[in-house]
């Protein structure tokens, strides 16, 4: 038996040997497993797709890309010693991780160990805030989402009042912080400002409770199941405001169409990619990506992590390996991708941040329809909503 | 109080009732167990588990009517908890006051990782139209599937109540939870009614889970969400008093929709607690009493 295994032992390590030789090693972060899989499947495949659209074209500098992809369980200290691990192995930059509760706090760990951290999709606003010079975002901040939700609202036209409820952790919070402040300004006033814990099943006394408000507005924003059951629990307590959004995230999942039904129907989803964008190569994009999620439908989770691999290829095409060389060539990233463009830019008190727009879109027939920014619409808002 | 805010009061009280029943539904297998068998049943939660699943792998497979899952569910559930007894419970002897605590726990951690394996880590849901559809009385709109939810916790209760008072089998299972040296020297095989008696109680987990799942979605882990809730119902309505579970799921349910309607909906889960503590610290034996024998 022992020297079946020695031998064993010796084969992998010469064939990783062999492999090392001829690759360039990136790091990636993200949830595989846990509360946020469904996330992480998203961003999984948008790696896949960049890593073999960048091998199929001749790699980097003649070299093959290749990912080091480490599983962070949903949990913060194991993103930590995912990014730890990923750092011991020499990688010029990590991407990740998914969630804005995590990617913090791993933000900061890797700019104590100054290597580039390339946030794909956490949308926490404080992420890009000045301070850390090694962190850089693919995805627009999370007031992107609310204030082009809220200059559409106003855009449409005829709403007044508006009450919000948004998960009680990072990326909630900031939401209702925006919401809070950019609903006012807009001229609406917000009647009720919520938000629930993690777990919570059964939203219908909030609910209830709009319903005896009667807002003309309600806004989500909530991972994964919760935005299917808050959509269910909607017709279920009769609450009918003129429009109800929900910010990206669980929303904006193909996962939240399946499931919420017909309950969904005429939701905005706020998000800032979706498979009708004209951006060149879009649609060759989507069928990548659904191909790559063995025909589920991609969210803009994957098109996000697409962009990012390609982001940090093109860094280090031009930086090379060394953690601080591709930090400087990020900084001068110009891209125009398939998600849309890629350039990290110190604006409006953030530092190292791309800008895409952001897309309203509205779930029409079972599928989502981008409606706003007038620019980039592919069809017409309903209202009120059924 | 206008119009429309009275209506949504009254339709948080009835979806707080119908919300409660279910909590009912599971505190009432917990009790039962615990009731014939002074073993507390740490796997609840994850017979729950196991009857959402059914669901959602049956409806996945067959498209088939997540309601029909009942005559799929209750039957394993039974059949699952009569071998848990038979193989694990009974064979711990003298030790299964701590052994059940145990072994209860350690079932459970199969389970849930059973489940992980088999079915993923992501939460999931079925979409079934008519779930969605709604009763209106008076102003006051219920969902036809948490309806269903409280008519099954109703038809399910009142079952075990028949058996329990009106059959052979309840009078034995009664003799058992009162004195079983006494019932077993009666002729009343009590190792084969134990068996039956942690049968109904996952049974009517896995009933509870069935119900759920049009109403709610399911991962591995779903049931400590509900284990805890059946421990304060069980408590609130005395340990092992049938009666006391089904009006401590009630009042749970309500205080529950209550409090997260008129204070804030962050503190939903400390409503229940502190109802639950305020009855350990001045009715200790729970609002109905411990009333194990009249089980």
């Amino acid at each position: 038996m022992r020297p079946i295994q020695t031998l064993t032992a010796l084969a992998l390590l010469s064939f990783t040997l062999a492999s090392a030789q001829g690759t360039i090693k990136i790091g990636a972060v993200t949830s595989l497993s846990g509360r946020f899989a469904t996330f992480g499947a998203m961003q999984q495949a948008g790696f896949k797709v960049a890593v073999d659209e960048i091998n199929a074209k001749g790699g980097i500098n003649g070299q093959k890309l290749e990912l080091l992809l480490e599983d962070d369980a949903s949990d913060t200290n194991k993103a930590l010693n995912a990014a730890e691990k990923l750092v011991n192995e020499r990688v010029p930059l990590v991407i990740g991780a998914y969630s804005s509760g995590v990617t913090k706090p791993l933000s900061q760990y890797m700019a104590r160990v100054k290597v580039p951290l390339l946030v794909a999709t956490a949308i926490d606003e404080t992420i890009t805030k000045p301070g850390n010079a090694y962190t850089f975002r693919v995805n627009n901040q999370s007031s992107v989402y609310t204030r082009s939700l809220i200059t559409e609202l106003k855009r449409i036209g005829g709403m007044k009042t508006a009450v919000v409820l948004t998960s009680n952790d990072a990326f909630g919070k900031s939401v209702l912080t925006d919401a809070t402040k950019l609903l006012p300004a807009a001229g609406f006033t917000v009647l009720s400002k919520d938000t629930y814990d993690k777990g919570l099943t059964d939203f219908r006394p909030l609910l209830n409770r709009y319903k005896g408000q009667n807002p003309d507005v309600v806004i989500f924003a909530s991972y994964e199941e919760d935005a299917v059951a808050l959509a269910k629990q909607v017709r279920e307590t009769g609450l009918s405001p003129r429009m109800i959004a929900g910010i990206a995230t669980g929303f904006a999942l193909p996962d939240f169409l399946k499931g919420a039904g017909s309950t969904a129907e005429n939701f905005l989803v706020t998000m800032v990619w979706n498979a009708d964008v004209k951006y060149p190569g879009a649609a060759s994009l989507y069928t990548r990506l659904k191909t790559a999620l063995g025909g589920e439908e991609p969210s803009q989770h994957a098109a996000q992590s697409y962009a990012a691999v390609l982001a940090a290829a093109d860094a280090i095409k031009r930086g090379g390996s060394d953690p601080e060389k591709v930090r400087a060539a990020l900084e001068s990233t110009k891209l125009n991708t398939a998600f849309g463009p890629v350039t990290f830019r110190d604006y409006a008190g953030y530092q190292n941040q791309n800008s895409v727009v952001g897309l309203i879109t509205q779930v029409q027939g079972g599928k989502f329809v981008t409606v706003g920014p007038a620019s980039a619409a592919t069809g017409k808002v309903v209202l009120p909503r059924k | 109080m206008d119009q429309v805010a009275v209506t949504a009061f009254f339709q948080t009280l009835v979806q707080g009732l119908l919300t409660g029943g279910l909590y009912a539904l599971i505190g009432t297998g917990l009790s039962l167990i615990f009731g014939v068998m002074k073993i507390i049943n740490f796997a609840h939660g994850d017979f729950l588990a196991i009857g959402m699943f059914i669901t959602l792998a049956l409806f996945k497979a067959f498209n088939l009517d997540p309601y029909l899952s009942l005559l799929v569910a209750a039957p394993f559930g039974f059949a699952l908890g009569y071998l848990i007894q038979r193989f694990v419970l009974a064979r711990l002897g003298d030790r299964l006051g701590e052994g059940s605590l145990l072994a209860t726990l350690g079932l459970g951690l199969i389970i849930s990782n059973t489940l992980l394996l088999g079915f993923g880590a992501q939460p999931q849901s079925i979409n079934v139209p008519y779930a969605i559809n709604t009763l209106k009385f008076a102003g006051v709109q219920v969902s036809v599937s948490l309806l269903i939810a409280g008519l099954g916790t109703v038809l399910a209760i009142s079952a075990l109540n028949l058996v329990l008072y009106r059959t052979e089998l309840g009078r034995a299972i009664r003799a058992t939870a009162q004195n079983p040296l006494g019932a077993e020297l009666q002729g009343v095989k009590t190792s084969n009614i134990q068996a039956i008696v942690f049968g109904v109680g996952v049974s009517f987990a896995a009933i509870a889970g069935v119900l759920l799942m049009p109403l709610l979605y399911t991962f591995p882990t779903v049931g400590e969400n509900y284990v805890t809730k059946a421990f304060i119902v069980t408590v609130l309505g005395g340990l092992g008093n049938l009666p006391g579970a089904v009006v401590g799921g009630l009042v749970l349910g309500v205080i529950e929709s209550l409090g997260a309607f008129y204070i804030s909906n962050n503190y939903r889960d400390a409503y229940g607690l502190i109802v639950f503590l305020l009855v350990l610290l001045l009715r200790p034996e729970g609002l109905f009493g411990r009333t194990v024998k009249r089980v």
